[in-house]
């Protein structure tokens, strides 16, 4: 089903120096699974299209994804001409999107 | 065990969250963190007006009201508002309260970057710890790592060695958890819905001997803490799972949270040795800006974009303009506001000159652009900006040193 990922998943995002981060996290396990398997790289630039470099970690133990976005925010947050400089808003952008979400998970 | 409370995130927090953490219940030990990239900037430019500032003088304010309370209840402060000057607040701090005040220095690098506005090593606990066993009721620091100040009150309390590098790790787990106030126990949650986030209360940790912790908040405060609202400040500016610091390399694909009666238990978290660097935060002012935004209504919302941009250009030059278009407008709107769209332009340039006068082009459009011209606010005269640039230096380069006045 067609659903924002924000319906199960919570986010959270931030700055360090020109790169962005961005947390995601889900509620249980087999959620988790499911978030791994779907949540790579190609398809977080899909659905960020404004992401350039992007490394991906897992973090089985907090149901969670860490992205790093390299160079988003080009020199850093003061220098940034980004609408949003410090990436504070860009966890909830991705919740935001529209993805294919197993219904057993709604 | 100890208590370890945290009463700002940053430069600019809650002014009443020092005395809500002290009133609300028992404590050890407040915890401020005031710096980030930014605010380095900031005090930077404090600095360069007066070289006696440099420090975050909302601490001074929240001491003068609370530090009778704190002494009182026998709760320590260790807190990094010491900025670029943790002597002259300290000094200042002594002078108007008479408390036995400790602070760390030699974190300042500015002899080794001398282009840098600021150049600041990211220090760790143990000159915290040493000031707490010299018998300091304040500790002031510049830059250290905003976890080190719940690792070096847990350190001093307990006498871990410095190479209990899992108790080590769980301590900076809990201080990471700490270090944005609010956004432990609710604040910024994602799932905002399902609690009560209206006004949340400060988070607090109460850090085992093993460097284990339980997360919670005073009783009868705002927000939640739950697994959830821990994950999510855990997520909060990290990059790989291990993560160095000064002090110790911790591992958070290790940690262990679970729901509790009171809260969170953190548990579970594997340390090992850091890297033989520090990290440099350093700023330098990168030159001048200035922005606007032109807002765009109804018709031709692309042509309208494309003849202010090209008047401003013809008026200021198109280098260091940066444009954005946000295409915010629907069509056949039914409120003015949703039939605009933004178009955000910044200059960035090293002549202030110019940056000032691009305020005065933009203006001076008012008549003579598309139809409907509006801005969303003026702009003003431009104002430097910084660049930010990490580095690393071996450890052993850098004088990190305890004082006691």
């Amino acid at each position: 089903m067609k659903r924002p990922l924000g319906t199960i998943a919570g986010a959270r995002s931030g700055d360090k120096g020109g790169d962005a981060n961005l947390g995601v996290w889900v509620r249980d396990d087999d959620a988790y699974e499911w978030l791994r398997g779907f949540l790579t790289v190609e398809r977080l630039k899909e659905l960020l299209p404004e992401a350039g470099e992007v490394s991906r970690y897992e973090l089985p133990n907090l149901r969670a994804l860490n992205f790093v976005l390299h160079g988003l925010l080009g020199d850093g947050v003061a220098s940034s001409t980004r609408f949003d400089p410090q990436a504070k808003a860009l966890g909830e952008w991705l919740r935001g999107r529209e993805v294919e979400i197993p219904e057993e998970f709604l | 065990m100890i208590r370890i409370g945290n009463a700002s995130g940053f430069y600019g927090d809650r002014l009443s969250a020092m005395r809500e953490q002290l009133e609300g219940g028992e404590l050890d030990v407040l915890t401020g963190d005031y710096l980030a990239e930014l605010t380095m900037l900031i005090l930077g430019r404090d600095r360069m007006r007066d070289s006696s500032l440099g420090y975050a003088k909302t601490f001074l304010r929240q001491m003068e009201d609370c530090l009778a309370l704190a002494l009182d209840k026998g709760v320590k402060i260790v807190t990094n508002a010491g900025g670029l000057n943790p002597e002259g607040l300290a000094r200042e701090l002594k002078a108007k309260t008479g408390a036995k005040i400790g602070y760390v220095t030699g974190d300042d690098l500015r002899s080794r970057y001398p282009e840098a506005l600021t150049a600041n090593a990211y220090l760790g606990a143990w000159e915290i710890a040493r000031c707490l066993e010299q018998g300091a009721q304040v500790v002031v620091t510049g830059r250290v790592t905003d976890a080190s100040l719940v690792v070096g009150p847990a350190a001093a309390h307990f006498g871990w060695a410095r190479d209990d590098w899992d108790r080590l790790a769980g301590a900076t787990v809990a201080g990471h958890v700490l270090e944005c106030g609010t956004q432990a126990t609710g604040g910024n949650y994602s799932f905002f819905t399902e609690i009560d986030a209206t006004r949340p209360g400060f988070p607090i940790a109460e850090v085992d001997e093993d460097g284990s912790c339980l997360i919670t908040k005073h009783d009868g405060t705002g927000g939640a803490v739950t697994v959830d609202t821990v994950t999510a400040q855990l997520l909060y500016e990290i990059g790989p799972p291990e993560y160095p610091g000064p002090d110790v390399t911790t591992h958070f694909d290790t940690i262990r949270l679970e729901e509790h009666p009171g809260g969170v238990r953190i548990s579970g978290t594997r340390g090992s040795p850091p890297p033989d660097t520090l990290k440099v935060c350093l700023n330098a002012v990168g030159g001048f800006r200035n922005s606007t935004t032109f807002v765009l209504t109804g018709l031709d919302v692309e042509e309208k974009a494309a003849l202010v941009r090209r008047q401003l250009h013809d008026a200021v030059g198109a280098d260091g303009l940066t444009w954005t278009l946000a295409r915010t407008d629907q069509p056949d709107a039914a409120t003015e506001e949703q039939a605009s769209a933004l178009l955000h332009v910044t200059i960035k340039t090293p002549d202030p000159q110019r940056a000032k006068g691009f305020s005065r082009a933009a203006i001076e459009l008012a008549l003579a652009s598309y139809p409907g011209f509006h801005v969303t606010a003026p702009p003003g005269d431009g104002t430097p900006f910084g660049v930010y640039r990490a580095a690393y230096v071996h450890r052993d380069e850098v004088d990190a040193e305890a004082v006691v006045l």
